[in-house]
């Protein structure tokens, strides 16, 4: 079952003093920032259902006045009680009952249409509607959502499947999202029906994973081509050699040739990211020439031999 | 639970499928497609044909007119500017990458 509802005036975020006016304020700068089709956020739904909700009551004198004189369980109170005989029933009734969860429930049918017993038969979802129907709107389909889905560079590649759990009307919720191999930045995932419920019996709106690959220690990746460094001693640049390259695929040989130097990229075809219906992106070595720190006197003696002897000036143009 | 992928099929909805899918009234369809709020086709007998993404355009006129109080003509301008936020956001996330 949701949590308890909260005070309305706490959802609404101003004082139980507020006027009507101060009241009507706070509702529209908050439904402006969590309407569903303004905030994608698959938890904005359930903030602006709460917020409508506290509207819906404080924005009508009458039911204000009830609220404040019988709290959250105003609903259930007949017309002409007054709050210290409701509070002596309440008292009597044990603690039980008077802490259930009598809050409005959720937006479609079945939402909380279960309400306890000591509700009384009571369905709050008939008093107030749904989040946009019984308000003579008739069944409205549900809006999409969109929420991040962070993957690293290996998933990305190979696919696979995740849990992902969301805050929803209905509480907690664990998907299960199956992540195609190949799958870029930015691309979204879609979850059909996984999204804002729908009123009065209308379609639920779609739930979209954008996917994001993380930022790897080993790979850039741009697109569905992957960039990867290959450091490189300066003798292996200068005479060429064959070194293993990591990929995501596994271990591949490539081979340098001579004269290769600092900021090169080898292109390995088609080792980049797969794409499920084309060619597969490339993966980039870039050479990058590295100089032990510190030398051994044979090591010194060599490269002055080599200074001494080389013509070769890098900076000459 | 597990869910697959869905594949969005391109087909077509006439105006009595579609106000039946949406429950809406064709009258309000008729209106919402002259006021720019929903895309549609016209064919050569002239009737309208709509595409499966409209049905997702409309519940989302109906919820900010629901939300917002707003009338058709605000809408439109809303829509307009959400649906330029979103490619924004898009462009920055490519971007970004």
């Amino acid at each position: 079952m949701t949590t308890p509802s909260r005070d309305f005036y706490e959802v609404l975020g101003v004082p139980r003093s507020a006027s009507q006016d101060e009241i009507q304020r706070a509702y529209r700068k908050l439904a402006r920032t969590y309407h569903p089709d303004v905030n994608s956020d698959p938890g904005a739904e359930d903030r602006f259902k709460e917020i409508s909700e506290a509207n819906d009551v404080l924005s009508d004198p009458e039911t204000r006045r009830r609220y404040d004189a019988f709290g959250p369980d105003f609903r259930q109170v007949p017309p002409d009680m007054d709050p210290e005989t409701w509070a002596r029933i309440r008292a009597g009734a044990g603690a039980g009952a008077g802490t259930g969860r009598t809050g409005p429930g959720g937006f479609g049918p079945g939402g909380f249409g279960q309400g306890g017993p000591d509700l009384g038969g009571i369905n709050i979802e008939d008093l107030l509607g749904g989040l946009f129907g019984g308000r003579g709107f008739g069944p409205i389909r549900g809006a999409d959502q969109e929420t991040e889905l962070e993957l690293t560079v290996e998933e990305a590649f190979r696919g696979g499947r995740r849990s992902v759990t969301l805050e929803g009307p209905d509480g907690r919720r664990t998907l299960e999202v199956k992540i195609p191999a190949g799958v870029t930045n930015g691309q979204r995932i879609r979850l059909a029906g996984q999204g804002g419920r729908g009123s009065e019996g209308a379609p639920n709106g779609d739930l979209y994973f954008v996917a994001r690959i993380a930022p790897h220690p080993r790979y850039r990746v741009d697109g569905r081509d992957l960039y990867v460094d290959l450091p490189l001693a300066p003798w292996e640049a200068a005479l060429g050699t064959s070194v293993a390259v990591e990929t995501p695929s596994g271990e591949m040989k490539v081979k340098v040739p001579a004269g290769t130097s600092s900021g090169k990229r080898l292109r390995l075809r088609h080792r980049g990211l797969p794409h499920p219906r084309g060619s597969a992106g490339h993966l980039y070595a870039e050479i990058r020439i590295m100089v032990p720190a510190k030398l051994t006197d044979e090591e010194r003696r060599l490269f002055e031999q080599l200074a001494a002897t080389s013509t070769f000036d890098p900076r000459s143009r | 639970m597990g869910y697959a992928l869905v594949l969005v099929r391109r087909e077509r909805l006439s105006l009595d499928a579609f106000a039946r899918a949406t429950h809406t009234h064709p009258d309000l369809i008729r209106r919402l497609v002259t006021l720019g709020l929903l895309e549609a086709d016209r064919d050569a007998a002239g009737e309208l044909w709509f595409a499966p993404s409209q049905v997702a355009a409309l519940g989302r006129v109906q919820r900010l007119r629901a939300g917002f109080a707003l009338n058709y003509a605000a809408i439109g301008l809303v829509v307009d500017l959400l649906d330029r936020i979103s490619d924004l956001e898009e462009a920055l996330r490519s971007s970004s990458r």
